[in-house]
């Protein structure tokens, strides 16, 4: 399964990938168009200055388990197991804001949404552009991002363990310590149970 | 195995369904007093307001029980626990036998010492049940009172301004909230709610509350008398484990649970609001009845009792609101009584974004932090205390409205 990936050492802060981010998910689904409609669109991944003035694109990194998703109170985030993204359901979102609380990396804003319930503000997040990868495109920062900061591929061992260690450093709850022989493997194998159902 | 769970809270719910994935051909019995399926219980004052209706309150399928395999005995309460025999007996009469039990019987609303609590339309506000009394006097309801400024007396007088209900709040101490924040937060929380019609008054209590059936007039401690008819008592809640024996099992505010939330008796476990283990932030026994760490005490729960060890690293008070406009997010240590000479902090405001910002070190740890609007990052603050990471980038990079993951990666990875 592909997945979108950050090299943040090579983002030179255009934010190019808001644009695009922005633009796929309004009605409208072009950039000229979308900057006129109502509610404006916005982008779900957010390029911040770190310490020093360096580009950082910041986007969900799709945790399991999310933390997000354990502090939803109506249990409106789950996870879409085919594409693995942690998805938020804008019917039943609240706006509680608890996620806020919960994500540790800051990715959740909240505001109406072109893809929600009229005049309704609700948690909003990247969803992988799951209606692209549908289609058979690849997520829309990836593609018109140049520097290969972002890129979408199969994500190997090597680099989910550099990610997990990054992560784990920050927060103990982003990656959780495998303390559970057996459970890890497990929970792979329920998966692989239930996205060859959903496949079927 | 057997397995025995009281309580269809949020923890038990959490457990059950751990249990399953887990012990696929194991035997679970879930005993609770509420009969409406497993629902959000914050969202009864989301209820109360109006916001939504009684349909959006479940967080699982009508068919959780039978989905998960449970045989759910409903609507009795566990009245005894003999933990020689491995029973518990409910009010109802009938005795349960188990291998593994899991109490998540949740916190009961403190009551208070005041006569005349049993006249209609004097609340307390814990369950569903409550919630569809208050709205069924709400048609004549013209002043109402709410006693205690904590999160939940907090959340009943929104709910009841949001109807358009004149509301008089009561607090013991000095401004709402105190248990969760600073003075200065919970004085632009007040003011935002004095903005909206709420009448805050402080120091003063309920001695008695009168009225033919329904409640008309309450006596204050002040000797004065208060016109209402309508009040929510708001003044805490206390763990719900009244029938554990205590000469067996470890308690002290709450069930006294280990890492892997067993209690002092081996095969009896302990989860959500009626548990008691590590606060990470205060680095001591407490009970932190949140949410949040009710599913994630039940899942820890749920995975021990079926036999995989795996260990819970401790709970951390925090809480979230969003009132009218205005948005506060809390975790750890802010409350002047949850801070000492040997806590540092750093604050910033800016007026014209409306934002404040606390944050508490304890040397290179932040161990709490409050914010009022701009709370995106909250979660990026709240993973630090949680990690436990010390901190090495200048204090106002935190405080900084431009604040994000990244400088903290920066320095991590460099
Ligand atoms: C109005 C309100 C607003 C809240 N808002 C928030 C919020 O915004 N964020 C947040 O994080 N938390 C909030 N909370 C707290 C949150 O609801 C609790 O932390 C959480 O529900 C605890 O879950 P639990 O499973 O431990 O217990 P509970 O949800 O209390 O469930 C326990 C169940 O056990 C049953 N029971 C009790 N005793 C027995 C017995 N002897 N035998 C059998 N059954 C028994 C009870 O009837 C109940 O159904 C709020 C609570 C209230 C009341
Ligand atoms: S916690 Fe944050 S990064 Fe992780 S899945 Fe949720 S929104 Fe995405
Ligand atoms: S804001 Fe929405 S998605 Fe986030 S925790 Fe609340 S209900 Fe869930």
């Amino acid at each position: 399964m592909k997945q979108v990936i950050v090299h943040p050492e090579r983002c030179v802060g255009c934010m190019q990938c808001m644009l695009a981010c922005a633009a796929s998910h309004s009605k409208t689904g072009t950039l000229i168009s979308a900057i006129s409609e109502s509610p404006r669109p916005r982008p779900r991944i957010h390029v911040g200055a770190g310490l020093y003035e360096e580009g950082f694109p910041n986007r969900c990194r799709h945790c399991d388990p999310a933390p997000c998703q354990m502090a939803c109170l109506p249990g409106a985030i789950y996870r879409q197991t085919i594409t693995n993204t942690v998805l938020i359901n804008p019917d039943i979102c609240i706006n509680c804001a608890s996620c806020a609380m919960a994500c540790p990396y800051g990715v959740i804003r909240y505001h109406a949404d072109p893809l929600a319930p009229a005049a309704k503000t609700i948690a909003v997040k990247c969803d992988n552009c799951i209606a692209r990868q549908h289609r058979g495109q690849i997520p829309a920062c990836v593609e018109v991002c140049k520097t290969g900061a972002l890129t979408f591929e199969e994500m190997d061992a090597a680099m989910k363990k550099k990610t997990d260690q990054v992560a784990r450093s920050i927060c103990a709850e982003a990656v959780p310590a495998d303390n559970a022989p057996g459970f890890s493997l497990l929970n792979t194998v329920k998966r692989a149970e239930k996205e060859i159902n959903l496949l079927r | 195995m057997n397995y025995v769970i009281l309580g269809n809270g949020i923890a038990g719910v959490t457990a059950a369904e751990t249990i399953r994935q887990l012990d696929d051909p194991g035997q679970i019995t879930l005993i609770s007093d509420e009969t409406f399926s497993p629902y959000c219980r914050p969202m009864i004052s989301n209820l109360l307001e109006g916001a939504v209706d009684l349909s959006r309150l479940p967080v699982r399928s009508a068919d959780f029980y039978e989905k998960n395999r449970i045989t759910p005995i409903l609507g009795t309460r566990a009245v005894s626990l003999d933990t020689d025999s491995q029973r518990v007996t409910t009010k109802d009469g009938q005795t349960h036998s188990y291998d593994r039990l899991l109490v998540a019987t949740g916190a009961d609303p403190r009551p208070i010492d005041a006569q005349g609590l049993d006249l209609d339309g004097v609340f307390f506000m814990r369950n569903i049940e409550n919630v569809q009394q208050m709205i069924n006097t709400l048609a004549d309801v013209k002043h109402a009172l709410v006693l205690g400024g904590g999160l939940v007396g907090f959340k009943a007088a929104y709910s009841l301004l949001r109807r358009n209900i004149a509301v008089t709040m009561l607090i013991g101490s000095g401004y709402p909230l105190s248990m969760q924040v600073d003075e200065t937060a919970g004085q632009i929380i007040q003011q935002v709610l004095e903005k909206n019609g709420l009448t805050v008054r402080t120091g003063v209590f309920v001695t008695a509350f009168e009225g033919k059936k329904r409640l008309r007039t309450a006596h204050l401690s002040d000797g004065t008398r208060f016109d209402c008819d309508m009040c929510v008592i708001g003044k805490g809640v206390f763990p719900a484990h009244g029938f554990v024996p205590e000469k067996s099992i470890d308690t002290d505010a709450g069930i006294m649970v280990d890492d892997n939330m067993q209690t002092s008796v081996p095969g009896i476990y302990a989860a959500g609001d009626v548990a008691e283990h590590i606060d990470i932030a205060r680095q001591q026994p407490w009970v932190n009845a949140i949410w949040p760490e009710a599913v994630a005490q039940g899942r820890v729960a749920g995975f021990n009792m079926a036999g995989y060890p795996v260990a819970y690293r401790g709970s951390l008070s925090r809480n979230v609101i969003r009132i009218f406009d205005t948005d506060l997010m809390t975790a750890g240590r802010v409350s002047p009584r949850d801070t000492d000479e040997a806590c540092r902090f750093f604050s910033a405001s800016d007026p014209a974004r409306g934002t404040y910002r606390k944050l508490v070190f304890k040397e290179q740890i932040l161990v709490g932090f409050v914010m009022i609007n701009c709370i995106e990052q909250g979660g990026v603050l709240t993973s630090l205390i949680q990690g436990r990471t010390p901190v090495d980038i200048a204090e106002h990079n935190l405080l900084d409205p431009g604040f994000n993951v990244s400088r903290l990666m920066g320095r991590l990875t460099r």
